[in-house]
């Protein structure tokens, strides 16, 4: 516990004194009188300097919340002796919102204690360690306060809120592995494909008896199996768009936190890779404990950057699986991360580009000059999207405001009409 | 609050310079000057937080006062435990003043008992100061030993002064 004594405690004595030698000097007892209250004053602050006894403890309720909740923090306070004003602060990073007073000053009687709920609204996702509190008492009159922290610091995880989906975008080529997904191939499976003459080793349960008895041959039916699909979720990280606490990385975030509970609830593999001025990746799996560990890996992901050439040759091979649906979410303001994505469309990925878009971000100037570069801004980003369409890419803009199910289905329409070649 | 604490310092601080003015009516011209610049350091006070400044402020200020008792001699002025009461009352809002700059939400009883506090120990300061005009007024001799004695009381407080201000060094 730290001591801080009011300058004003010297002065006073200082004074005290000065007008009592000032008084002898003169032999005027006016100044012994104007002394006297200075002198009670500074007697009153150094018997009012006694190192309190002050006890606190601070909890959360939770250690998890999504977006928009509510957590609450419980301040516990006690002192032995009573302090006239204890000021109290839960220091918050510019993420998280006190829903009451913070800081705040209270009044603690002896062996009485007191429990404060101070509800922390959280506004935007994040990995935060709140805590310990930071704590000054005073003693009644100002003199001398003593500041120390209490309580352990807690973690709050704020998950991103995820935006309800209603279509996915169906990969090209599915995996091995049993899923949800209708394969394109032919198989074992529930969907009727098309029909075969039959085979030796076919079962009698798949001959298509009236295919058969029009045809005169044993025909057989196939279908389409359920597989399962891998889904990339490809975050660039090199640079964003912030204005005002909104930026392009947040709603990337938002995205790929949405993308990936929804395909892994669709028993998808879902893989991550962070790719900017900090590299992170997550093997594709699948699973709860999968939409855990991106989440988790999400939080930590931040804007860091950076002047190194990067490429797609520093990521580990087994975080690009062959056959996966590469979903990069990109505000498209780094060249390195729009170079990258057109390599792995050249590697023959199926890549479907989610342009965060940054332009609501950005207001043009007033003058000529800036509006001329604001246009050839959105000229230059203009010429990279055709650059992907050339190459098969689907690309489409993602607002804010605007739910992802629409740039989904934009992607899904672009399918519908265009194939990339395969080489 | 801070506004309305800072004001009553303020106050508190224009009265008593008018009080020492008045006494010296002469030199009513000199008194407001120096009470001026007193009146500045306790604007930087106020202003600026500047709360070293406040002893120097309160300082200027008693300078005024006993220049205007000398300068005026005469007998005891019977408002001297006034004037040092509103002087201690200038210090003390001016810190309470210094100590609401900060957004803090208060209690009501936080409030309530400061505000009983400084109210006490004005109301002590009164007590203590016409109690010292008092005793001098009263017919209890004069000589060596009481000079010794109040000197020696001086050089007590004076003693105290420095053990507290060598205190507030080594403390934070």
């Amino acid at each position: 516990m730290t001591r801080l004594s009011s300058p004003r405690l010297a002065g006073y004595a200082s004074l005290a004194a000065l007008g009592l030698l000032a008084g002898l000097a003169t032999g005027r007892v006016e100044l012994v009188a104007l002394a006297a209250p200075f002198a009670l004053a500074a007697l009153a602050g150094a018997a009012l300097g006694r190192r309190p006894q002050l006890g606190a403890g601070f909890s959360l309720d939770r250690d998890r919340a999504l977006e928009g909740d509510d957590a609450v923090a419980t301040i516990r306070l006690s002192s032995a002796s009573g302090l006239d004003r204890v000021e109290l602060l839960l220091p918050l990073p510019a993420e998280l919102a006190a829903g009451g007073p913070n800081p705040r000053a209270l009044r603690l009687a002896a062996g009485e204690p007191r429990t404060l709920e101070l509800p922390v609204h959280c506004e935007r996702w994040g990995a935060f360690r709140l805590g310990p509190i930071l704590l000054r008492g005073r003693d009644l009159l100002g003199f001398h306060a003593w500041e120390a922290e209490g309580g352990e610091s807690q973690a709050l995880r704020v998950y991103p809120s995820a935006e309800t989906l209603h279509a996915l975008l169906t990969p090209l080529d599915t995996q091995v592995f049993v899923g949800n997904q209708v394969s394109r191939t032919h198989g074992d499976g529930i969907e009727f494909a098309d029909v075969r003459e039959w085979a030796p080793g076919d079962r009698v349960r798949r001959i298509n008896w009236r295919a058969s008895a029009r045809r005169g041959d044993l025909w057989v039916n196939e279908q389409h199996p359920e597989r399962n699909t891998d889904v990339v979720l490809f975050l660039d990280t090199f640079a964003e768009v912030r204005v005002r606490g909104r930026g392009t990385h947040d709603l990337a975030v938002r995205a790929a936190t949405s993308l990936a509970h929804r395909y892994l609830q669709r028993k998808d593999r879902v893989g991550l890779v962070g790719f900017g001025g900090f590299l992170t990746w997550l093997l594709p799996a699948s699973g709860t404990m999968q939409l855990y560990r991106i989440v988790d890996s999400l939080l930590q992901t931040d804007i860091v950057h950076t002047f190194a050439a990067r490429d797609v040759t520093i990521l580990p091979p087994r975080s690009l699986p062959p056959k996966a649906l590469v979903l990069a979410l990109t505000p498209l303001l780094d060249p390195r991360s729009a170079g990258a994505l057109l390599d792995l469309r050249a590697r023959g990925f199926d890549l479907v580009v989610i342009e965060v878009s940054p332009v609501e971000f950005v207001q043009p100037g007033s003058d000529a000059l800036s509006q001329l570069s604001y246009r050839l801004w959105k000229l230059s980003r203009e010429a990279l999207r055709a650059r992907y369409e050339q190459a098969g890419v689907p690309v489409v803009a993602w607002r804010e405001g605007v739910p992802l199910n629409v740039p989904l289905e934009e992607v899904g329409a672009y399918r519908r009409f265009a194939r990339p070649a395969r080489a | 609050m801070r506004l309305a604490l800072a004001t009553a310092s303020a106050l508190a601080y224009a009265g008593v310079l008018a009080w020492a003015a008045a006494r010296s009516p002469g030199l009513a011209g000199l008194l407001v000057a120096l009470g001026g610049l007193g009146g500045v350091l306790l604007l930087g006070v106020l202003v600026r937080g500047m709360q070293e400044l406040l002893a120097w402020a309160l300082g200027t200020l008693g300078v005024v006062y006993a220049v205007s008792l000398v300068v005026a001699g005469g007998g005891v002025d019977d408002a001297a435990p006034l004037v040092a009461t509103g002087l201690l009352l200038c210090g003390e809002l001016a810190a309470w003043s210094l100590d609401a700059r900060w957004r803090i939400a208060e209690d009501e009883t936080v409030v309530r008992r400061r505000a009983l506090a400084v109210g006490a120990l004005a109301l002590a300061g009164l007590a203590a100061s016409a109690l010292v005009v008092a005793v001098a007024l009263a017919p209890a001799g004069r000589g060596v030993a009481w000079t010794t004695l109040g000197a020696a009381s001086a050089v007590g407080v004076v003693g105290a002064a420095v053990a507290l201000l060598r205190r507030g060094d080594s403390s934070g």
